[in-house]
């Protein structure tokens, strides 16, 4: 009840003073140190009582601070290894700071914004908006583009924000994937290694602990909640994302379809400047997809402007689509309604 | 709930202080209206974060906080004048490195818009993004997007908007009707995967927004501008909702909703049966609609109007006509 009548300091002031004592101390300040002197937490310190409370608000306070980024490293004391009371926390300068060589023009500085202006809604929006705020501390002003743009890139799959969290905080998750052709979807226990798009969906490059095995699932298809399982993997710190889109391409430039498009038509028009389509001498264009469902569903749109002659499972899955959007539009008949 | 949205503001508040810091100090002196104008936040938030940086510091060795172990202000200056001029400084000396995920979402923003002319020195870009990762406290976030090249559409109407003069192109609409356009380029928009131009037209004497993958022949023109993207306010929406827009009943799977979503109005309601969702999208002509509803196969179907179903069941059905031949 004492703490009531002390004032209190705004979160930021707590996490700011924090940020400021573990900077400016070369040997690091124990724990305690930190509770009764630090601004935030003296106030609400008790040098006799139980200091529960304000324990478990230092260990939220470090979580947010190294979420932004700041290289807050605890140290064992010295000859007392292992000893959790005794430790030390500090914040080293040149982990912490932007190393002084860097620096953005301003036409880096422009294309920078356009970046995190992409993630506006939603996922990475506010790691974008910090980035801005970090990249806007070293002054630099920002040339006028040419040109304007709006970019924006949005994620509609559903598991992303939990597959990024596990990527994270290195998490093996589990999940229900259901594989097209497969009735009932799957339950895969896996590794995150890379989030990647691909084509314009979202895939999820992950190692399988049960088998060794690295496998690349579509977001869009796993079926169920993205779920953790309580156990934590040891990540390959080097860039799994390069192989990830490397695997996704070879997929890609693997299947080719041939189709026949109308001439001035929007399947025409819109096919041809689909990346990679080659035009034969015969006027029919040569289409590289990953995955047959979704190149299927995407020619099935064109309507009769699109003629798939191969491969024939493709040409049979766009046939069979175009059937069925045909039937389930049907015009109810008098049939139904009067027998 | 209400905790969650506490640290998350605080959090963003210490990435301003701990960034203000160290561009104050590089400013001897500067007006609060032109670090607000830098950083474009509202200028009250820069004096706050200025208060608050003025009465922070270390506890230092007394752990008493003592006057030289806190940040200093020309308070005078400051009340009178809105100048922040720094008199003391403790402990910061640098800007902040990004986090790991801030630096991977700055190298993921700019592998999305590698198709952009801007783009076009693929080594500049590559050590951007090198400095963004030595620039980072940890390695970035192992979230990338796939490169694209370079756009030639793009290109040319980033000459015809340096040149000041008009664009003209073949413009192919949903409708699958040809026509040649000639248009002041504006602005250039993006959703996920599809580019746009938005752009005053000449033939239809008003903004017009086109799909770059409907642009053919483009070209710059001898024609000065007639608007320039200052002189016309352009509403936030890439789509805007018309007087002539139709309403149609649809039946969706829940997981294709979210694919939908730009073409359902707020007011929509839906319901559910049967494992579908019932609700209303809104579209400017069924041509539209039935390219739409076919890329969807099984997920969507019109219920009404009688007229927009069967626009869908005829596409499909010459579809699927062709295949059985």
């Amino acid at each position: 009840m004492a703490q009531s009548s002390s004032p209190r300091v705004p979160v930021e002031e707590r996490l700011f003073s924090l940020v400021l004592a573990l900077l400016a101390t070369e040997t690091g300040l124990s724990k305690n140190e930190i509770l009764s002197t630090v601004q935030g937490y003296r106030q609400r310190y008790s040098a006799s009582g139980d200091n529960a409370n304000l324990e478990r608000q230092f260990e939220r306070d470090k979580d947010d601070i190294r979420e932004l980024g700041v290289p807050l490293e605890t140290l064992d004391a010295p000859g007392q290894a292992g000893n959790n009371q005794n430790l030390r926390y500090r914040i080293p300068r040149g982990a912490y700071e932007l190393p002084s060589d860097i620096s953005f023009s301003a036409e880096e500085t422009a294309l920078l914004g356009l970046a995190a202006m992409v993630w506006r809604e939603g996922s990475l929006s506010a790691e974008s908006r910090r980035a801005i705020v970090k990249l806007r501390s070293l002054g630099g002003g920002t040339g006028e583009p040419v040109l304007g743009y709006v970019p924006s890139l949005r994620v509609r799959d559903a598991a992303f924000e939990p597959a990024r969290s596990a990527l994270e905080k290195h998490q093996i998750v589990r999940f229900s994937y259901l594989k097209p052709g497969e009735a009932d979807a799957r339950v895969r226990t896996v590794a995150p290694l890379a989030l990647v798009q691909h084509q314009g969906r979202w895939h999820l490059h992950a190692l399988e602990p049960d088998t060794g095995v690295t496998k690349t699932f579509l977001l869009r298809r796993i079926v169920s909640q993205v779920t953790t399982t309580g156990k934590t993997f040891v990540p390959d710190e080097t860039d799994q994302t390069s192989a990830a889109l490397a695997e996704l391409e070879q997929v890609w430039n693997s299947h080719t379809a041939e189709v026949e498009v109308t001439p001035d038509s929007d399947a025409a028009s819109r096919l041809r400047k689909r990346r990679g389509t080659r035009t034969t001498a015969s006027g029919t264009l040569l289409l590289h997809y990953s995955d047959a469902n979704i190149v299927a569903d995407e020619l099935t749109g064109y309507g009769p402007e699109v003629l798939v002659l191969s491969p024939p499972e493709l040409r049979l899955a766009v046939s069979a689509r175009l059937r069925l959007v045909a039937e389930e539009h049907a015009t109810p008949t008098e049939g139904d309604d009067h027998g | 709930m209400a905790e969650r949205r506490g640290p998350l503001q605080a959090q963003d508040k210490l990435a301003f202080l701990l960034s203000l810091v160290p561009f104050l100090m590089d400013h001897e002196r500067i007006g609060v209206g032109e670090v607000a104008a830098h950083f474009s936040v509202p200028e009250e938030e820069v004096r706050d974060a200025v208060r608050l940086i003025a009465v922070s510091g270390v506890p230092g060795e007394t752990g008493q906080y003592q006057h030289g172990d806190l940040f200093d202000l020309a308070w005078d200056d400051f009340e009178d004048n809105d100048q922040i001029v720094l008199t003391h400084m403790v402990a910061i000396d640098d800007s902040p490195r990004f986090s790991g995920r801030e630096a991977a979402a700055l190298i993921a923003g700019l592998q999305y818009l590698s198709a952009l002319p801007e783009h076009a020195d693929r080594a500049a870009i590559a050590s951007l993004m090198a400095k963004l990762s030595r620039g980072a406290s940890a390695p970035p976030s192992q979230v990338a997007v796939e490169d694209s090249e370079t756009d030639a559409t793009l290109a040319i109407i980033r000459e015809s908007v340096a040149a000041g003069v008009q664009l003209e192109f073949d413009y192919l609409d949903s409708r699958g009707e040809h026509e040649l356009r000639r248009v002041d380029p504006l602005r250039i928009e993006s959703l996920d995967a599809d580019w746009y131009l938005r752009a005053w037209c000449h033939l239809r004497e008003a903004v017009r927004t086109f799909r770059l993958d409907r642009i053919s022949n483009p070209q710059t023109t001898s024609e000065p501008i007639s608007y320039h993207a200052d002189e016309v306010k352009l509403s936030e929406k890439l789509f805007e909702g018309s007087a002539d827009d139709r309403m149609v009943t649809i039946d969706v799977a829940p997981a294709a909703l979210p694919l939908l979503a730009d073409y359902i109005p707020e007011e929509a309601s839906s319901a559910e049966r049967d494992g579908r969702l019932r609700t209303t999208i809104r579209v400017s002509h069924y041509h539209g609609l039935k390219r739409l509803v076919a890329g969807l196969p099984g997920l969507v179907t019109v219920v009404e109007p009688s007229e927009a179903r069967r626009m869908v069941a005829d596409w499909a059905a010459a579809g699927a006509a062709r295949y059985d031949a």
